[in-house]
């Protein structure tokens, strides 16, 4: 028995000494194919893993790759337009890689944990994984941008609560939003835009720094947010989660979805928010944040024929009620002098979008969509004496053919667009309105070589029925020293219309006069940048540091200038410079296995031309830090997470009003730097999760956040000087239910 | 008098923490399931999914053999149910198949006729 298994055992060992030598001697041969068809991939490059020793695929997807010069294991498959993949070659001689295709039209689907700093595309992309959606707070979108250290979120106004996302130290309207990567949310749904996205909807989100590519159009210049929705065909069967903080609001949450044919699949979400409590804690007569109501619905449609079509459909609507101001007010009470002052708005919004792609027989790489969207957004509201109300019909055509020059280290999309826009504004009176129709073409060229380098030039030409033709140029460089090391190289340009009194509504919490130059033009601007990714290992545990430095300089922009005069806000075009020097530097490190870090500085330099004088951006620090520590036991049995957020000193315009020197010059004083800590526990059951967390959690607030709260209806009432929390320590907790 | 209490109190309870430990270790069982595993990611989500299992102590999977090895309490939870776990995760476990749903939803790469 004994020499039985002594023999089996050299048997054995032989056997695996032979594979093993002959694995090494022997080439390493295979084919590339399509996982949908199995049709074979031409030109796909086959690489051993951390090395330079490539090759790639035949006119078959046949492919022979030399030895590995270092007794590497694992290859890596890449093609353009499909999922990438690591296949461990485990001493066979012979395999066959199947790739998954990711054109733009169809997704990746990308769960659990990942690099959250892609090494794989063009341009400066970072992911917030469904993960890291559960370690914030619930249930916005401006929420989610909290454990991320690229996107700030700032509060706009100490009345309305909004939320503001910034990039690159710019105004969030400056990034473009796109919701499956089509454009949504913009125009004049700009100002509360992060609420009409509930956290629970999203399964990922993509943050692009720079201009990025002509596809979505012209509009953005600091970067792009993308949020991928729920997958109707990965979607959970039933998810849940309950939200309720100690302010009194809470938060309900219910996906259900379904597969209704092996084609045909749906998802449909639902999110409401409510707060019926009148919370002051800083104790000057104005609600920290608003009363409200939020019902928002969100349901989505795919069908996948597994071959080349793919279509979805997705359609939104939401209504939502906010009433803020001061205590004693109640909704339509009359608003004068001696009365209460109060701020109330209703939104209503239904949104559509449909994707259809075609991808070609026998040639994977060349596919056609088409992308229609549409959104109807109503606005009404009022801000004391002054009433407000915007309107907005939207529609979007978009034509992208794509396919390859030769073989498919040339690529390319091309295709047609079509925007329409409908603007009614009416302010206290005064109308504003817009029509826009825009048809545009667009190329994008890509070449990628079969190990390291990556070239992404685009060029889209629209012509605008009110300001003719608008050209935009744009470049991505991508070069890989080594597969750790990388560098990225972006220049473009960006073209927005700006909606001055939407994108500035804090300003109507005010009694400024709003002051409109005429011939207000659209705003431009280049942007430059680039960023360098360095992946590491220390002690066997992975880390990355990224840094990355971005200049954006305007042509023309719609100033704001609420600083020259406290009485008035003045929206004029640049006359002089305004521009934006962004540096960041990020360090990401597993410091044991139970134990992310991430930690992250920031400068910003921000000056535009106020009255003939190029000056400091007032509320914009020149100096952020942000660190994370993510905590989790083996399988996230238990997770916590803290995030520190450091502010330095900064500018804030100054309203003690002095008329004797104050004619060019803005009044600015210095405000002292502060911390912001926010914390969650979860711990996770079969089909459970509870968590426990706490914002603000050291408490820190902005002494009078309203200038002039005493006496509202007075000339130096001003609620959008805000530079800090109006809120302090929120604790929440929440649960959430899964039936996969 | 206190001290000797103290004393006391430590006496019983260390005896409880070793009765329970005793108890809890005494009943372990261990299981070896065949799966339809496929890669490191279908190891993941299978050690993952049976570590939420009522009864399950440490459940192992060996990639290359796909067999998926369970320590666990035999009052709290029996094979057959380890067995129907694992095929809720979208695997098959010895003679029954995978739940054709949670199949459907693995990725592509964790799909038993997934070509590797």
């Amino acid at each position: 028995m004994l020499s039985y298994r002594r023999r089996a055992f050299w048997a054995m060992t032989l056997l695996g000494l032979l594979l093993s030598f002959a694995g090494q001697a022997q080439n390493l041969a295979g084919r590339v194919v399509d996982a949908a068809n199995a049709t074979p991939l031409i030109g796909a490059s086959v690489i051993w893993l951390g090395t330079n020793q490539a090759t790639s695929t035949d006119a078959n997807g046949h492919f022979t790759l030399a030895p590995a010069p270092a007794g590497q294991t694992a290859i890596l498959v890449t093609y353009i337009g499909y999922k990438p993949d690591t296949v461990q070659v485990q001493g066979r001689s012979h395999l066959v890689v199947q790739l998954k295709s990711v054109t733009s039209i169809k997704e990746v689907t990308i769960t659990g944990k990942q690099d959250r700093y892609s090494a794989m595309t063009p341009t400066n992309s970072q992911v917030i994984t469904a993960k890291d959606l559960t370690k914030s707070a619930c249930c916005n979108l401006a929420e989610s941008f909290e454990t991320n250290a690229s996107v700030e979120v700032s509060t706009s106004d100490a009345v309305s609560g909004a939320k503001q996302i910034q990039m690159l130290g710019l105004d969030g309207a400056y990034t473009l939003m796109t919701t499956d990567n089509v454009p949504a949310l913009r125009g004049l749904a700009t100002p509360y835009r992060l609420n009409y996205l509930s956290g629970t909807y999203i399964e990922a989100i993509d943050i692009i720094k720079g201009t990025g590519s002509v596809l979505n159009g012209y509009e953005s210049i600091s970067g792009q947010v993308n949020v991928r929705l729920k997958d109707p065909e990965k979607s959970d069967r039933v998810f849940v989660n309950l939200y309720g903080n100690s302010l009194a609001k809470w938060d309900a949450n219910v996906n259900t979805s379904f597969t209704l044919t092996p084609k045909l699949s749906t998802v449909l979400m639902l999110h409401t928010d409510q707060l019926s409590n009148r919370v002051d804690n800083n104790h000057d007569g104005f609600l920290d944040l608003p009363l409200g109501k939020h019902y928002n619905v969100f349901n989505k449609w795919k069908y996948n024929t597994g071959k080349q079509w793919v279509a979805e459909l997705g359609i939104q609507a939401l209504r939502e009620t906010r009433i803020g101001g001061q205590v004693g007010y109640r909704s339509g009470m009359p608003q004068q002098e001696g009365s209460f002052y109060g701020t109330e708005s209703e939104t209503d919004r239904v949104s559509g979008f449909s994707k259809t792609s075609y991808t070609f027989k026998n040639k994977p790489y060349q596919s056609i969509g088409l992308i229609l969207s549409g959104a109807r957004h109503d606005f009404d509201s009022q801000y004391g004496t002054r009433p407000y109300k915007g309107f907005q019909n939207t529609g979007l055509a978009n034509l992208i053919f794509q396919s390859a020059f030769g073989n498919t280290a040339h690529t390319y999309k091309t295709g047609l667009s079509y925007q329409y826009e409908d603007y009614q504004e009416n302010l206290a009176g005064q109308r504003l309105k817009r029509q826009e129709r825009v048809p545009g073409a667009f190329f994008e060229y890509i070449y990628q070589n079969s190990t390291n380098l990556t070239l992404v030039g685009g060029v889209r030409a629209d012509h605008h029925n009110l300001y003719g033709w608008v050209y935009t140029p744009r470049f991505n460089v991508k070069y890989d020293f080594n597969p750790n090391s990388i560098v990225r190289v972006a220049a473009g340009k960006g073209f927005r219309v700006a909606n001055p009194i939407a994108e500035n509504v804090a300003s109507l919490i005010s009694n400024r006069a709003f002051f409109f130059q005429n011939d207000l033009q659209p705003e431009k601007a280049w942007n430059l940048g680039g960023s360098f990714t360095q992946y590491f290992e220390v002690g066997e545990r992975k880390g990355a540091f990224i840094t990355d430095y971005y200049y954006t300089t305007f042509q023309n922009q719609i100033v704001p200038d609420m600083y020259s005069s406290p009485y008035q806000v003045a929206f004029t075009n640049l006359n002089g410079r305004s521009f934006s020097k962004s540096f960041q530097a990020e360090v990401q490190y597993e410091l044991t296995s139970m134990l992310d870090i991430k930690a992250a500085y920031k400068y910003f330099d921000v000056r535009t031309t106020y009255n003939g004088e190029l000056l400091r951006r007032p509320f914009i620090p020149n100096h952020r830090a942000f660190l994370n520590l993510g905590f989790a036991t083996p399988f996230d049995k238990w997770r916590a997470d803290l995030t520190a957020q450091w502010f330095g000193k900064r500018l804030v315009p100054s309203m003690d009003h002095d008329m004797n020197h104050h004619e060019t010059s803005i009044m600015t004083r210095t405000v002292s730097p502060y911390a912001v800590f926010n914390g969650q526990i979860t711990r996770a059951f079969k089909r459970w999760e509870v968590y426990l967390g706490g914002e603000n959690l050291l408490d820190y607030k902005q002494k009078n956040p309203i200038v002039g709260a005493d006496n509202p209806f007075g000339q130096e009432f001003d609620a959008s000087m805000v530079w800090a929390p109006v809120i302090g320590r929120v604790i929440y907790a929440g649960l959430r239910f899964t039936l996969k | 008098m206190k001290t000797l209490k103290i004393w006391m109190l430590s006496l019983v309870l260390t005896g409880l923490a070793s009765f329970s430990f005793a108890q809890g270790g005494g009943k372990a069982e261990e299981v070896k399931i065949k799966t339809s595993a496929v890669c490191d990611m279908c190891k993941a989500t299978i050690e993952k999914g049976l570590a939420y299992e009522k009864g399950v102590n440490k459940a192992t999977l060996d990639v290359d053999s796909k067999v998926l090895t369970v320590s666990f309490n035999g009052q709290k939870t029996s094979v057959e149910k380890l067995r129907k776990a694992v095929n809720e995760l979208g695997y098959d476990a010895d003679d029954t198949k995978a739940t054709p749903r949670a199949y459907d939803r693995l990725d592509g790469c964790c799909k038993k006729d997934a070509v590797h």
